[in-house]
């Protein structure tokens, strides 16, 4: 009798603390595309809509603050200090994001931030995000303050073959401006249906960069850093950039 | 059979609850009180939010006059904030970081920053827990980063202990690092010198310094505000342009022209032993900041409106009047502060 007690006990142990019942482990993927097909660093040649040619050289940034909600508005927020991830295009491991422990439910909608929470710089564990960032040189060391986006590469205006660099480095300006922009997704179908599958998958379009909200033209500024004007309208334009992907349920 | 359930609940509960983390008992630490003076306003820094206790202050002491913060090993917080001086970098115009390189900008003096809402020269730092990443990283300060300086932490028995003490999570992490430098900070509160047992009623100031503090009152305490003697904005004071550095001031976090040439309006006290003076040092005395306030400031862009009240810019001066100022300046000097034995490397 002692001994039934005991493994069922054992099952029940194992049950609770592995799967907690109905939460599971989720991944996020992330592709950078342009025209439909992944960006190929330094060698693809694309068009924007001011009728320049351009390539990248690199391309990154910051995804934080992940929610997700379900059609009766209640709100799953993942554990705040460590839902911060650096998605980077020349390392594709840093596409694949893993949640651990995420209620295995229908969802509605997807939330995250793309760059970090003011309100919350540098509490809640976000300081702990800074070696992460600063390799991927994502920090603005003499500003104390994370880049949220950065896209580098060259461009050339229409008819001509001269090159030029350009670079966007958008991320808040001090407590004066606040570049933090946030991101909600709704599902189509099953996207984020949860009891489903365990993959949601993000498209991001990089050439809305240029053109979602407001016209982008890169020979006006080549070079935009700390830049009042500027630098709001590529975040608003980066905002833009995310849907998502349709994929097949796992069960 | 009822005890063996028992003992399978009270298993249970454990085997949930418990993380991979070791039980540390609270009693290692204890919570420190953070010394408010009477006729201070309330801090700034959310003290709730991160607590200093002992261990903490400890930790924060030991990682400030660490030279392992920097890629050389040798250059500490403490080598160009020395205490003596207001913790600032005595003599250095700008600040000396690792190999002998040089910095553009002055070393500020750390006292009462839990008062401060922004910090650097610039307002480059929103919070103090953000603010070391600045001379931790910057190539003329300490040159390293933060994962190297986690890494040479994490293999050092001694700084294990101390994070596990003095952090509920007992992590050595980047949060816990700059807290303890922030609890090793906020401490620090100067608000014992003549100017303030004057105020308290228990000293009284000489007839120079009574004349120069009414001069203060109408000429400067205008951004030398209250009791911190800043009023924590950014202003251009009219210096001269050194075209070494050309420093462009707020406008570097801002990116806004309205905020070129502007910086941080210094809190006074100690005024008297943080020298040089000014965002680079150019000035050696408190005599040649008062004649540059009287005949050298120029109109530069965004030059601050106070020093255009009058025909000509600037603020006018007697060579008397200086006098009695740097005679009120002189009694916000706090010796106490500058001897205190906790904050001192040895």
């Amino acid at each position: 009798m002692k001994k039934i007690i005991t493994l069922i006990g054992f099952a029940l142990l194992m049950s609770s603390c592995s799967n907690d019942g109905d939460t599971k482990n989720i991944t996020i993927s992330f592709e950078n595309k342009i025209a439909g097909d992944r960006i190929n660093l330094g060698t693809g040649n694309y068009q924007n809509t001011s009728n320049e040619s351009y390539s990248i050289d690199e391309l990154k940034y910051i995804i934080s603050n992940i929610q997700l909600v379900k059609e009766n508005g209640e709100v799953f927020t993942y554990p705040q200090d460590n839902s911060y991830f650096l998605i980077n295009e020349s390392e594709p491991e840093s596409q694949i994001i893993v949640l651990n422990n995420v209620p295995a439910q229908d969802f509605q909608t997807l939330k995250f931030g793309i760059g970090i929470d003011q309100t919350n710089y540098p509490l809640n564990g976000v300081d702990n995000f800074v070696p992460t960032a600063e390799e991927n040189q994502m920090l603005w060391s003499w500003s104390a303050g994370y880049i949220f986006f950065k896209i580098e590469g060259d461009f050339s205006i229409e008819n001509e073959s001269h090159q030029d660099n350009f670079l966007f480095h958008i991320g808040s300006h001090g407590t004066n401006l606040d570049n933090y922009k946030t991101v909600e997704l709704s599902a189509t179908q099953f996207d984020l249906d949860l009891t489903r599958k365990d993959l949601i998958a993000i498209e991001t379009d990089i050439s809305k960069l240029f053109n979602a909200v407001h016209d982008i033209r890169i020979n006006d500024k080549s070079d935009i850093q700390v830049d009042p004007v500027n630098a709001p309208k590529i975040a608003e334009n980066a905002s833009q950039m995310f849907s998502l992907k349709p994929t097949h349920s796992t069960n | 059979m009822k005890l063996s359930l028992l003992i399978f609940c009270l298993y249970f509960c454990l085997a949930c609850n418990s993380d991979e983390d070791t039980y540390v008992p609270i009693s290692e630490d204890k919570a420190l009180d953070f010394p408010q003076p009477d006729f201070f306003p309330q801090p700034v820094y959310d003290l709730d939010e991160n607590p200093p206790t002992e261990k903490g202050f400890e930790l924060g002491k030991k990682l400030f006059y660490d030279g392992r913060l920097s890629s050389t090993g040798v250059i500490s917080c403490g080598f160009c904030h020395i205490q003596e001086f207001s913790f600032t970098h005595h003599t250095h115009e700008v600040s000396h970081g690792v190999n002998g390189a040089l910095g553009t900008r002055n070393a500020q003096p750390l006292v009462n920053l839990a008062y401060f809402n922004e910090f650097s020269w610039d307002g480059a730092a929103p919070h103090l827990d953000a603010f070391s990443i600045i001379p931790i990283t910057t190539d003329v300060e300490m040159n390293e980063t933060v994962t190297n300086v986690l890494n040479k932490l994490e293999s050092d028995e001694e700084y294990i202990d101390l994070f596990s003490i003095a952090f509920e999570n007992g992590k050595v992490n980047t949060q816990n690092m700059f807290r303890a430098l922030s609890q090793f900070m906020v401490m620090m509160v100067s608000a014992d010198t003549k100017y303030d047992k004057v105020l308290e009623g228990n000293a009284v100031f000489t007839e120079a310094e009574a004349a120069g503090k009414a001069l203060f009152d109408s000429k400067c305490s205008g951004c030398h505000e209250g009791i911190l003697f800043t009023d924590q904005s950014y202003r251009n004071n009219g210096l001269p342009i050194d075209p070494r550095y050309n420093d462009i001031g707020r406008k570097r976090v801002t990116g806004l022209e309205t905020d070129k040439y502007k910086f941080k309006v210094p809190s006074l006290r100690n005024i008297a032993v943080s020298l040089p003076y000014m965002h680079d040092g150019r000035f050696k005395t408190l005599k040649e900041v008062l004649d540059f306030y009287d005949s050298g400031v120029q109109l530069t862009e965004n030059l601050d409106s106070v020093f255009q009240q009058s025909n000509s810019i600037g603020i006018s001066l007697s060579e008397t009047e200086k006098e009695q100022l740097i005679a009120f300046l002189n009694t916000l000097t706090d010796d106490n502060f500058l001897l205190d034995r906790r904050f001192s490397e040895f």
